[in-house]
């Protein structure tokens, strides 16, 4: 099989001052304005009613007693544990214990629930709107010629996105259009990014993707329902196994000394 | 049972898991920008670059290995393994493929 004739083309070195140093100093640009504008679109928590907060601090308190339960003496363990599920079970800490066993209200009409829409969507438009806009850019002004060559093979799939604007049918896929160096700075400008604004920025898209998937609701969701959650840790408190992490510790302690 | 025993008298700290990773990704992404960088300058193409970023990565493990944990990765990270010597090596690939292509294009194309 003969080799395919290598192809190359000469370009204007003025290319590099006038497409690829000016779409790259814009994304990183872009980088920056996304993370302080989604610093500045951070909503403050509301401030909540009391009943609301003792409701949410006690039932962390359950999970916290769950949690560490090993660091507790068995019977500091036992008298917490009696306490905290007989509370639970009676609904002490509700917000409105009159609200026990009734139907959640539709969370599109709750507007606590409407807030933490509206948080979702800002990070989305966030990400979605520079995108947008700079792809538009970069198709106005810098489609319909080849600017660089790629160091690797491509599969011809990618040609008619890489290449679009290019009317060649037989160009190596290796040569593209401005856009690839586009998707390349979108992808690769996470390092720079972390350099520049510190590790937990917000221009960085996986934070982005993590952010949607655990929004800032939490555990206290407005869509679920108090009692229920009550219940169900009162369950697991008396389901736990309790053990005691002092249990045994002196021949702990013998045994690291003598070894 | 033993192991949840285990974790507890002698705990994973999550700040310092964090931070140790993150000293990792530092680490990772720099280096992997100078690779492209080398790449793209040396003229490599295609299987030859990717070998020569896995090749730099191994020399970079080994470094971290030598220099940052002192020989002993057990203290520093939780899974050794998985942590140190194949930490973020997917993550700085994007940040190769871009200086790598940047340089190429400059140097050679």
């Amino acid at each position: 099989m003969a080799q395919p004739v290598v192809q190359t083309i000469h370009r204007d070195p003025a290319l590099f001052w006038w497409i690829l140093l000016p779409i790259t100093v814009v994304m990183i640009l872009t980088g920056v304005l996304r993370h302080y504008a989604m610093t500045l679109l951070q909503t403050t928590p509301k401030k909540q009613v009391l009943p609301q907060i003792r409701q949410h601090r006690s039932l962390l308190r359950g999970v916290n007693l769950r949690q560490n339960a090993n660091v507790l003496s068995p019977s500091s363990f036992q008298a917490r544990k009696a306490y905290m599920v007989s509370a639970f079970q009676e609904g002490k800490f509700l917000a409105d214990p009159e609200g026990r066993g009734k139907p959640r209200p539709n969370p599109m009409s709750d507007p606590a629930a409407m807030e933490g829409m509206m948080g979702m969507m800002k990070g989305n438009m966030a990400m979605m709107v520079p995108q947008t806009l700079i792809m538009g850019w970069i198709n106005a002004f810098f489609s319909g010629f080849v600017i660089m060559k790629l160091p690797f093979p491509l599969t011809p799939q990618f040609k008619s996105m890489l290449q679009s604007g290019v009317g060649t049918r037989d160009l190596d896929v290796r040569w593209v259009s401005s856009l690839s160096w586009y998707f390349l700075t979108l992808f690769g400008l996470q390092p720079v990014y972390n350099f520049i604004l510190g590790s937990n920025n917000a221009a960085s898209q996986v934070a982005q993707q993590m952010g949607q998937v655990n929004p800032a609701a939490g555990m206290m969701g407005p869509e679920q329902d108090p009692d229920k959650l009550f219940q169900s840790e009162a369950e697991n408190l008396e389901v736990l196994e309790h053990w005691w992490v002092l249990e045994g510790v002196e021949d702990r302690l013998l045994a690291k000394m003598a070894s | 049972m033993n192991d949840e025993r285990e974790l507890v008298i002698n705990p994973v700290v999550q700040t310092s898991v964090q931070h140790n990773s993150q000293v990792v990704s530092n680490i990772r992404n720099l280096t992997a920008s100078l690779f492209g960088v080398a790449a793209g300058t040396l003229g490599l193409e295609s299987y030859p670059g990717f070998a020569f970023y896995l090749i730099g990565t191994l020399i970079v493990s080994a470094l971290i290995f030598l220099v940052r944990a002192e020989g002993k990765p057990s203290e520093y990270f939780h899974r050794p393994l998985g942590d140190l010597w194949g930490g973020e090596v997917v993550g700085g690939l994007s940040s190769f493929v871009l200086t790598w292509t940047l340089f190429y294009g400059l140097v050679r194309a």
